[in-house]
């Protein structure tokens, strides 16, 4: 006997499960009232430094804890942990970017409400973390002087779906010759209206905007 | 990349769908990709037929129906 070929009408997003996982997280990050942050970026524009910078500086008046993803290594937590706050790092393989179920086993044994402010720094990648919701109150994309200008034209998508933009290492900015302006006028283009900080994390330039953002977000 | 872990989704999406319409294969599964979705379409079509392996969507095709935006949605399937 065959059945009779029919169609049948779907209509379902592709990453519902991560969707709906994304979804109960950011319940129950809101229920413990605890802000969460998610950090992207291409590799190397210093998405572990303005972390250290930022768990160092605020952690000196709320209780903050950061989870770190990278294909491999514990380097960055390590780094992270220097900063006194609790660090955990999540090895992806060969994963190119941070999904929800990676974050929720991550939590597993932390005590949410003790936390105020949770860290979540994504793989250095400009493509694929921008599919996944990670249940974040907050995304920050950061793009360094040391890039040029033009990466948010190059990954509008990244760009479209985070928060806040974050401009980095601008203490290199005259040593690069980065065209500031341009910069900004790029980052407008493709997402008008966004909210962007310059800092420097090694000099701590910019650093005191960055703190009120995430305390008056 | 990637596709393979976005292909797995679509197999999954479909064997759902399969069981609950009660059918025995799936033959074709419609998608649809925005052209910002950031999903390589010749590595979704590789991943996809690994993906189908060994499941009740060995063999079927995907058709990809592609749109402007974020879209990244399994539209329709034909099933027997």
């Amino acid at each position: 006997m065959t059945a009779q070929p029919r169609i049948v009408e779907v209509r379902e997003r592709v990453l519902k499960q991560n969707d709906l996982l994304a979804r109960d997280l950011r319940r129950t990050f809101r229920e413990a009232h605890v802000h969460v942050v998610s950090m992207v970026s291409s590799p190397g524009s210093g998405k572990t430094t303005l972390l250290e910078a930022t768990l160092t500086i605020l952690g000196r008046s709320r209780r903050v804890a950061a989870l770190v993803g990278d294909l491999a290594t514990e380097n960055d937590a390590l780094r992270l942990r220097r900063s006194g706050a609790p660090v955990k790092q999540i090895t992806t393989g060969t994963v190119c970017h941070l999904d929800a179920s990676m974050v929720s086993a991550a939590l597993t044994g932390w005590d949410l409400s003790r936390l105020e402010f949770l860290f979540i720094e994504n793989v250095g990648n400009l493509v694929c973390p921008s599919s996944y919701d990670l249940g974040e109150d907050l995304r920050a994309v950061l793009l360094s002087a040391t890039e040029g200008e033009d990466k948010p034209l190059k990954y509008p998508t990244i760009f479209n779906t985070a928060d806040v933009a974050i401009v980095t290492k601008i203490d290199l900015a005259e040593a690069v010759e980065f065209d500031r302006e341009l910069a900004h006028r790029n980052i407008q283009q493709v997402r008008p209206g966004m909210h962007v900080i310059e800092v420097s994390a090694k000099t701590g330039f910019g650093m005191d905007k960055w703190i009120s953002t995430l305390t008056g977000w | 990349m990637h596709e393979l872990s976005i292909a797995l989704n679509i197999v999954e999406i479909a064997e759902e769908e399969l069981a609950r319409q009660g059918g025995l294969r799936v033959r074709t599964i419609y998608i649809r990709v925005g052209s910002r979705a950031c999903v390589a379409k010749e590595a979704l079509s590789f991943s996809f037929g690994l993906a189908c392996e060994g499941t009740v969507a060995e063999g079927s095709r995907l058709i990809v129906e592609d749109t402007e935006g974020l879209d990244l949605d399994v539209i329709r399937m034909e099933i027997e």
